[in-house]
């Protein structure tokens, strides 16, 4: 992805929806309608903090037929590698921001015949754009959304209007918890499963629904963290001959982008694939954070997924 | 045009269960028998408690329907039904994949153009590839599908076929598709009208 | 480029179809070199060079009349040329919104589009047509939004679902195409519509292709070029009509290859759209005959040599086994043996 795709914009309201969750509305600088999209998408954010540039994907939450403004949802996270903190306190009405085109990683199958989605916190996000797409085309749906305490759901009045007895409201302080093997076992043949939320939630769906037999083409997730921190280390870039250090709190990728390299990439996250890059040479472990590569891939030391991973060694060159 | 080794032609495998799959829904023709049977009993090996989640809906010869009831009955198979006629066999089909659930896996065993009509009931229902598994045994012979006049020929066994409806000779490429469950067949002698390769028998 | 329209030149019958010099030194080449293998040669789909066939997004050239009324008679005989099946509504609407702000942005001398919300109205002067509609409702337009969009364009458009890790040709408007038949394809995944091409899969050609794509993204649309050979200037050349092109084939001779044989380019550009996010693919093909073609003393030399030396697979798949040799014949006279610039620039 070049840079100059990116879409200035200014943030025209912000709301505290939750104790932890801050709801913005971002409108293009230029006036222009933003670009349609599909719900499930998310886009990049640019934030330009302090001494460092940060991109955090986050999913647009609004109508994909209304336009004039973008919706997204920002969960205050405590340990922050800073993108969270800058958009909760150094983002008010009139900032400006970049943003790339929409992504879609999470998307609704077109075939299905039922759909269950699955939020947990802030994974609402996603959910309520996908939510809107399904209301459009009228096929079966159900939303389980489970949060820690009433205080916590966010979005519920539109939720309630559009899904209304389509929703379930879980609070774990009511000792309330989605019963999965339930859901997982009693859904007819084209159902598929969309959960968005903490990496223990996923886990969890994800082995219930294989041990109810699910294939993988029907269990579709997203996951919101960021990359795992680590030791500092340095990595050679063979074809722009550039050194890099990485930081503990920055990723392989993040840095490398600071250094002026771009590198392709769309979710950032590891689990799609493009940032996948070739390790020339190594001495030392690859530290392998990412969804994306086999057993066999991690073993070799001849592959990574930057905007992840990481390494523990005394030397690392890539093919970029 | 005329090109053959086409990659679009499906690729069938020895059946084997799929312990993934919690729901074993079988469906066969003929000495597809086989092949199901040997699923039911591998399956009652690795998996003895999924004996209860096994159906086998069945065509074959009139006169040995108790036996292959029983047959199938002693691998395994919780729920046996037979059937005398294909469509018989795909309205009943219907009907229990309306009632499956997700976690259910299909196997399919026959002739190729039986197994494309159930095929195409299945993925009307989504169910896809990671869910169904076939084999091709018995006549392969090929339902071929006129791109002149999109009538469909069934029971074709030779290079070339004349359209039963629009009299083209038509050459039956390799070129398949699930949604029609047929091979394409296109006007053999379109350039030079008259000339055609001997008639030979193919699919057997 | 202000063009004048051709409106009743014809692709059947008696064949009127003819390019200006204009047109002819435009015409995108498909050869940078004096031979041909498949890659996946894939370029980003920005504006190109001013006057040429990837200045803007979609191109409307002299032909465009012609080719509307073309494609109107095709379907008047075989409405299978349409295609949507029921899940592709959203990116039907997708791929009207690309062509209609496709071509209001770069030809406003021939398109409006004035959208107030989701009140849409759309002005095509050339073919005179004015319509109002209300965008997302199906009801509102007289056909279901990609045939309509598509009848006013040219080119061909096959529209995919992306999933389940692959991409299925699910929707699609197909009358000009080289052989393959959308009424048998839809519903394939990426791999089983491109079944039929030699070599290619081993190559890994598709693999890389598929791999390419699911990656797309909005915005950032691609482009390739293909190509083949047809006989007399026929733009519906698919196997549902085989019967009235095919044996066009077997009549070429040096002496007639000249006006009857024509290269036939594929200019393919690929978009990701927003709502489905699908793809749509649109195929758009350029005719020129030898004739025309050896105007153009480097291409003569270059496409005399491209199809003289051309791998035997390629030449059946691409159906030139009747008549390579007579066009080759043809050209022959006008390959002195002298070195041709790479890139594809007449020079």
């Amino acid at each position: 992805m070049s840079h100059a795709d990116t879409i200035p914009v200014r943030v025209v309201a912000v709301e505290q929806v939750t104790p932890q969750i801050k709801h913005f509305k971002l409108a293009a600088v230029d006036g222009s309608r933003l670009p349609a999209f599909s719900g499930g998408s998310h886009i990049i954010v640019v934030m330009n903090d302090v001494g460092r540039v940060h991109r955090n994907p986050y999913s647009l939450l609004g109508v994909p037929a209304q336009l004039e403004t973008y919706e997204i949802a920002v969960r205050r996270m405590e340990q922050s590698r800073g993108g969270s903190h800058f958009m909760h306190d150094s983002v008010s009405v009139g900032t400006t921001l970049e943003i790339a085109h929409p992504v879609n990683l999470f998307g609704l199958s077109k075939i299905g015949r039922k759909h269950i989605l699955i939020a947990g916190g802030v994974g609402i996000t996603p959910i309520l754009g996908q939510m809107e797409d399904l209301h459009q085309d009228g096929v079966p749906y159900e939303i389980h959304y489970s949060v820690r305490a009433p205080e916590h759901a966010a979005f519920l009045s539109r939720l309630q209007q559009r899904a209304a007895d389509r929703l379930k409201l879980y609070y774990d302080s009511s000792g309330h918890a989605i019963d999965f093997d339930g859901l997982l076992s009693t859904q007819p043949l084209g159902t598929h499963f969309y959960v968005c939320g903490p990496a223990g939630m996923i886990e969890v769906v994800l082995a219930k629904a294989r041990a109810w037999g699910w294939p993988e083409s029907h269990i579709h997730w997203e996951q919101f963290s960021a990359p795992p921190a680590g030791e500092a280390f340095d990595v050679h870039l063979a074809k722009s001959r550039v050194d890099v250090h990485v930081v503990p709190d920055q990723s392989l990728l993040e840095s490398i982008e600071a250094a002026g390299v771009e590198v392709p990439y769309l979710c950032r996250g590891g689990v799609c694939g493009f940032c996948r890059t070739d390790v020339l040479e190594l001495d030392g472990e690859l530290i392998h954070n990412d969804h994306y590569l086999s057993d066999e891939e991690r073993a070799s030391g001849r592959v990574i997924m930057p905007c992840v991973s990481r390494a523990r060694c005394k030397k690392l060159v890539l093919d970029l | 045009m005329l090109v053959t080794g086409i990659k679009s032609k499906p690729v069938y495998t020895p059946l084997a269960p799929d312990l993934s799959g919690r729901y074993h829904l079988m469906v066969g023709h003929g000495v597809g028998s086989e092949p199901l049977l040997r699923v039911l009993r591998d399956l009652r090996t690795a998996a003895p408690e999924s004996g209860a989640r096994t159906r086998v809906l069945f065509i074959g010869n009139p006169d040995e329907q108790a036996a292959s009831g029983a047959q199938f009955r002693s691998a395994g198979a919780a729920d046996v039904r037979l059937f005398g006629r294909e469509d018989e066999l795909l309205t009943d089909f219907q009907d229990v994949l309306t009632n499956s659930v997700m976690g259910t896996r299909l196997y399919v065993a026959g002739p190729e153009s039986f197994m494309g009509l159930v095929m195409r009931s299945a993925r009307q229902f989504n169910l896809n590839k990671d869910e169904v598994r076939a084999e091709e045994c018995g006549p392969s012979a090929r339902r071929v599908y006129c791109i002149h006049c999109q009538t469909a020929t069934e029971n074709v066994t030779t290079n070339i076929v004349q359209c039963k409806d629009c009299n083209r000779w038509l050459l039956v490429r390799d070129h398949y598709s699930s949604r029609l469950a047929a091979y394409m067949g296109v006007m053999v002698d379109a350039e030079a009208p008259g000339e055609r390769p001997e008639v030979k028998e193919v699919f057997r | 480029m202000n063009v004048a329209f051709k409106p009743d030149e014809t692709f059947r019958g008696d064949f009127t179809f003819r390019n200006t010099p204009e047109a002819i030194r435009r015409f995108p080449l498909p050869f940078p070199e004096d031979k041909y293998m498949y890659s996946v040669n894939i370029e980003a789909h920005r504006p190109g060079p001013l006057g040429s066939v990837v200045e803007f997004a979609i191109d409307v050239d002299e032909h465009y009349v012609a080719e509307c009324r073309e494609r109107a008679l095709v379907l008047q005989e075989d409405p299978l040329r349409f295609q949507a099946l029921p899940h592709m509504m959203s990116a039907q609407w997708d791929c009207l919104e690309l062509i209609m702000e496709s071509l209001a942005r770069d030809y406003p001398q021939h398109f409006t589009l004035d959208r107030q919300g989701s009140q849409w109205a759309w002005t095509n002067r050339p073919l005179g047509i004015q319509q109002s509609f209300t965008f997302g409702d199906p009801a509102t337009l007289p056909q279901q939004p990609l045939e309509y969009i598509t009848r006013q364009v040219q080119g061909d458009w096959v529209v995919m679902d992306q999933r389940e890790g692959d991409l299925w040709a699910e929707a699609g408007m197909v009358t000009t195409q080289a052989d393959w038949s959308l009424n048998f394809d839809v519903g394939m995944s990426f791999k089983e519509w491109h079944g039929p091409v030699p070599l290619a899969h081993e190559m890994g050609v598709f693999d890389r292709a598929l791999k390419y794509l699911l990656g797309l993204r909005l915005n950032e649309p691609v482009r390739r070029l293909n190509w083949t050979m047809t006989i007399n200037p026929r733009l519906d050349t698919s196997p549902e009509t085989y019967h009235r092109w095919g044996p066009d084939r077997a009549t070429i001779t040096p002496q007639n290859a000249g006006d009857k044989a024509h290269l036939r380019v594929e200019l393919q550009g690929l978009w990701r759209l927003p709502r489905s996010n699908g793809i749509v693919f649109s195929v758009r093909g350029y005719l020129i005959s030898m004739r025309e073609l050896v105007t153009v003393p480097k291409w003569a030399r270059r496409v005399h040599r491209v199809l003289r030396d051309l791998h035997p697979a390629l030449v059946d798949y691409k159906g030139l086994t009747r008549y390579r040799d007579a066009v080759v014949e043809y050209l022959a006279p006008f390959d002195d043996g002298s070195p041709t610039s790479p890139g594809t620039a007449p020079e």
